[in-house]
């Protein structure tokens, strides 16, 4: 728009947005950034520490696991995962739930009772739960875990933009496109999703953090990706039994995704703040 | 009467954090018992003189220079404990939406009871029968149900007696009241404001109020302050500043009210808008020099001071005596009349629309919001359409666009019947106008794209050429310069966006135009440029126009013939003049005299 007067980018989204960008570089470019292959063992190096503590050595920066592989290889092959699993799901989550809040939100009445009954009892089970089942019906894999958490998922999206939806709804303008003979594909497509856009973005960033989280969950119990695939969650139970006298093994997977899950709320929460109108306006008066 | 000042204003400057004032140089004084006004349009800063004493500037302002004292304390230099004591206690509050003011879960009894403990009053007992002492003050009715009553089963009117009664418990010796009737009805207005006039009275209490409606303002002042661009350009007694003011702005926003009797004059167009308070910074003349009919050089170079014209009069101008040779122009008369076509655009016969409500049983209750209309429009005829809310003015519009389903009756429109026709058969022929303008236009939209988007969706049969060439035409038709087409709707000033409004209405030359409460929002000046433009519209486009307005005097002011509704039930109908210069139904009687002005006796 013109006119407006280019200031500094909020904080969390220019933090969280470049950590964000950080994990994304490492899992495109894992195969030439890492310097070993995740599954490669070295038997004499087993549960070496890393390159700050004592006995660490450059060889493996940030040391090996119980069966000698190499654990920065295998935290930027993990990143790799998790970025896949996190853009993948939360965009199929994003998809489903759009696409009925929309719907719910445009047209009310018993589709709107149909839509939102649904969401509710699909929201009463409890998540994690919910995932492991599916799981355990479909099969290991990552194009599963991908499945499960969309199937999970799409209910967070649904509820939120019904909502938002509902707001554009009651606009004149909305009411105008109808009167001037808009079809409602048309209305919902050209009046009412730019006006939902902004926080779709947001809560797409948002469910990213989230289904870091659940990936993590799933292939810590085994019930996620396949065991040959590097993951951060199956580091982190591969390291459990060792955790005493290698804790370092334990710590980096769990900072990892700490760090990817608190850069992607940061991001969102930045987004938020950013694209949302009356922020804007509150900021420029 | 005791004649100390309770509120004393001295050059008091508010300020945003970067500088720019929001107000200048403010001096007002109010007397015991009495009222002053502050009118000003939106942006002139008046809620500002309520919030800074009230202290509730919003963020990013601050007094930065100036002195308000209160009864011979200064607020200005105490700490916000003590005054906020005196808040609520000293000073009271009659706020602009009495919907809002009022916590929707609690009763009034006990919200009312809150504020009376807050004050002073010990036990449940004495407070209880306080209350209703103070509503039976205000003339509310079973004043003991009404402390068992949740904020929404009352009317607003009633709600804001309520505000009233709480802002004058404690026997305040200032009130202000920041536009106490804007969100009521006329006739309510009319009691609300006697009731404000009467209550002061009682109490000796002097009362700051703040508004946009001139008439209002002087019926129920005592002295006015007119408030331009941040600065006080006129004050001294109602009376003289309404009927003989000796600034040109005080003059011109006269002239830009429609009244409801006398010869009927084109309105007073102030060209361009209120500078806002940066562009202010630049200006070293008055302020109002750029759209004032006499300005000469002196005027953009010299600021003149608010200096006195006569008793207690006081005015901001260098040419103070000359306002009087602003005059309105005769509007030509007998124009209208002879370019009505035969056909009928609309015609309603028996028209009803009844709403079904299911209770927790599944019982259904038939609510009437329409019953019986029988009316018609001709080709070419503006026709108004007043009552007050919930008199069925908008089921009725919403009913002609095709928003809602004809209960019973027939409601032909441009020859075809709404209920039997396709819809797609009226979208080009009846177009309607939103009241709102800020929630018609979508704001992702530019205005270029927003004013043809009733060719979308009629296939690919424009091209880009004919386009730009049609929003050309429609924006010099509003008198809209074309380079606004790039812009988006919050770019522009409520005025322009409401032309945006009315210039996409037009777009697929609609036969029929229904406009919904347009100049409701708007200020004053703005209102007229509204209401000239669609009289000007009227002389080159062959559409009809359903205006629906609370107005009687902008209905006046445009329409050839009015319809009077009341509880969804057409009272009165026929030619403007006839039907407000001597109203028949009892109803009609009631709002034209109460949009005449309260008749409140100055003490």
């Amino acid at each position: 728009m013109m006119g407006k007067m280019y200031r500094l980018p909020d904080p969390g989204l220019l933090i969280g947005g470049s950590v964000a960008l950080l994990v994304l570089v490492c899992g495109i470019f894992a195969p030439w950034i890492a310097p070993y292959h995740p599954n490669d063992q070295e038997l004499l190096f087993i549960l070496a520490p890393p390159v700050w503590a004592d006995g660490g050595s450059m060889a493996h920066p940030l040391g090996t696991d119980s069966l000698g592989r190499d654990t920065l290889s295998r935290l930027i092959y993990g990143a790799r995962t998790a970025v896949t699993v996190a853009a993948a799901a939360s965009f199929g989550a994003m998809l489903l739930g759009a696409f009925f809040a929309h719907l719910a939100g445009y047209f009310g009445g018993w589709v709107d009772w149909i839509i939102s009954r649904t969401v509710e009892i699909w929201l009463s089970f409890p998540p994690v739960v919910l995932s492991m089942l599916l799981i355990t019906g479909l099969g290991i894999g990552i194009d599963k875990v991908i499945l499960a958490i969309v199937l999970v998922d799409w209910t967070r999206f649904c509820r939120v933009l019904r909502s938002e939806v509902q707001v554009a709804r009651g606009q004149d303008y909305v009411a105008f496109a109808r009167l001037i003979g808009f079809s409602h594909f048309r209305v919902i497509i050209r009046e009412i999703f730019p006006a939902t856009l902004p926080m779709l973005i947001t809560l797409l960033s948002l469910q990213m953090g989230i289904s870091v989280v659940v990936e993590a969950i799933l292939s810590f119990v085994a019930m996620g990706v396949p065991s040959d695939v590097p993951a951060w969650g199956q580091m982190i139970a591969d390291a459990r039994i060792d955790m005493y006298y290698a804790p370092w093994g334990l710590a980096l997977p769990i900072f990892a995704i700490f760090l990817t899950v608190l850069s992607f709320n940061l991001f969102g929460d930045g987004l938020r703040r950013t694209l949302d109108p009356r922020h804007t306006a509150q900021r420029s008066a | 009467m005791t004649e100390h000042d309770i509120l004393r204003i001295k050059s008091l400057e508010i300020s945003l954090m970067t500088g720019h004032n929001i107000l200048n140089g403010i001096d007002l004084t109010i007397r015991a018992g009495r009222i002053h006004g502050v009118i000003g349009e939106s942006g002139a800063g008046k809620s500002m003189i309520g919030s800074a004493i009230a202290d509730t500037l919003p963020q990013g302002l601050e007094i930065s220079r100036g002195a308000i004292e209160f009864d011979g304390l200064t607020l200005t230099d105490m700490n916000a404990r003590t005054r906020r004591d005196l808040l609520g206690r000293d000073i009271g509050f009659i706020p602009q939406e009495p919907m809002s003011a009022l916590n929707p879960s609690l009763t009034i009894g006990h919200q009312v009871c809150h504020h009376l403990a807050r004050i002073g009053l010990r036990t449940a007992k004495t407070r209880q029968e306080r209350a209703v002492e103070l509503f039976t003050e205000v003339g509310l009715d079973r004043p003991w149900d009404l402390l068992q009553s949740y904020p929404h089963q009352l009317s607003g009117g009633m709600l804001q007696r309520v505000l009233i009664a709480m802002a004058f418990a404690s026997n305040p010796r200032l009130v202000i009241a920041d536009e106490p009737t804007t969100a009521l009805d006329v006739t309510i207005q009319k009691k609300v404001v006697e009731l404000i006039a009467r209550t002061r009275a009682a109490h000796n209490t002097a009362v700051l109020f703040i508004t946009h409606d001139l008439q209002l303002a002087a019926d129920v002042c005592d002295d006015v302050s007119v408030l331009y661009a941040g600065r006080i350009v006129e004050t001294g007694a109602a009376e003289r500043i309404i009927h003989a003011p000796m600034h040109p702005y005080s003059r011109c926003l006269n002239l830009a009210t429609p009244n409801l009797s006398g010869p009927k004059a084109q309105l007073m167009i102030l060209p361009g808008t209120m500078p806002g308070p940066v562009d202010r910074m630049q200006m070293p003349g008055c302020e109002f020099a750029l759209r004032c009919p006499l300005a000469e050089d002196q005027c953009h170079s010299t600021r003149p001071a608010l200096d006195g014209v006569g008793t207690e009069h006081k005015s901001a101008c260098h040419w103070p005596e000359r306002t009087g040779l602003i005059t309105a122009v005769e509007a030509p008369t007998g124009t209208a009349a002879g370019r009505l076509g035969e056909k009928l655009v609309l015609r309603a016969t028996g028209l009803g629309k009844a709403y079904r409500q299911h209770d927790w049983l599944g019982r259904v209750r038939e609510v009437h919001a329409l019953r019986g209309l029988d009316f018609d429009v001709r080709e070419g005829e503006f026709v108004g359409i007043v009552g007050e809310s919930g008199s069925g003015k908008s089921s009725l519009t919403k009913l002609i666009v095709g928003l809602e389903d004809v209960s019973t009756g027939v409601l032909e429109l441009v020859g075809l019947d709404r209920a039997t026709a396709p819809r797609a058969d009226f979208f080009d022929k009846v177009q309607l106008v939103f009241q709102d303008p800020q929630s018609a236009l979508n704001p992702r939209r530019k205005i270029g794209r927003l004013v043809t988007q009733a060719l979308e969706g009629r296939g690919g049969a424009y091209s880009a050429a004919t386009r730009a060439e049609l929003v050309k035409t429609l924006l010099a038709k509003v008198m809209l310069p074309p380079e606004v087409a790039d812009r988006f709707p919050d770019q522009l000033s409520g005025g322009q966006k409401q032309r945006v409004n009315i210039a996409r209405a037009l777009c697929s030359n609609p036969q029929l135009l229904i406009a919904d409460e347009i100049v409701s929002g708007l200020d004053v000046s703005v209102q007229a440029q509204i209401l000239e433009l669609l009289s000007a519209l009227r002389k080159e486009a062959a559409f009809s126009l359903l205006l629906v307005s609370h107005d009687l005097a902008v209905v006046r002011h445009v329409c050839d013939r009015t319809l009077v509704m009341c509880k969804g039930e057409i009272v009165e109908q026929g030619p403007v003049e006839e039907v407000f210069g001597n109203p028949q139904h009892p109803y009609t009687r009631d709002l034209v005299a109460a949009a005449q002005g309260p008749t409140v006796s100055s003490i």
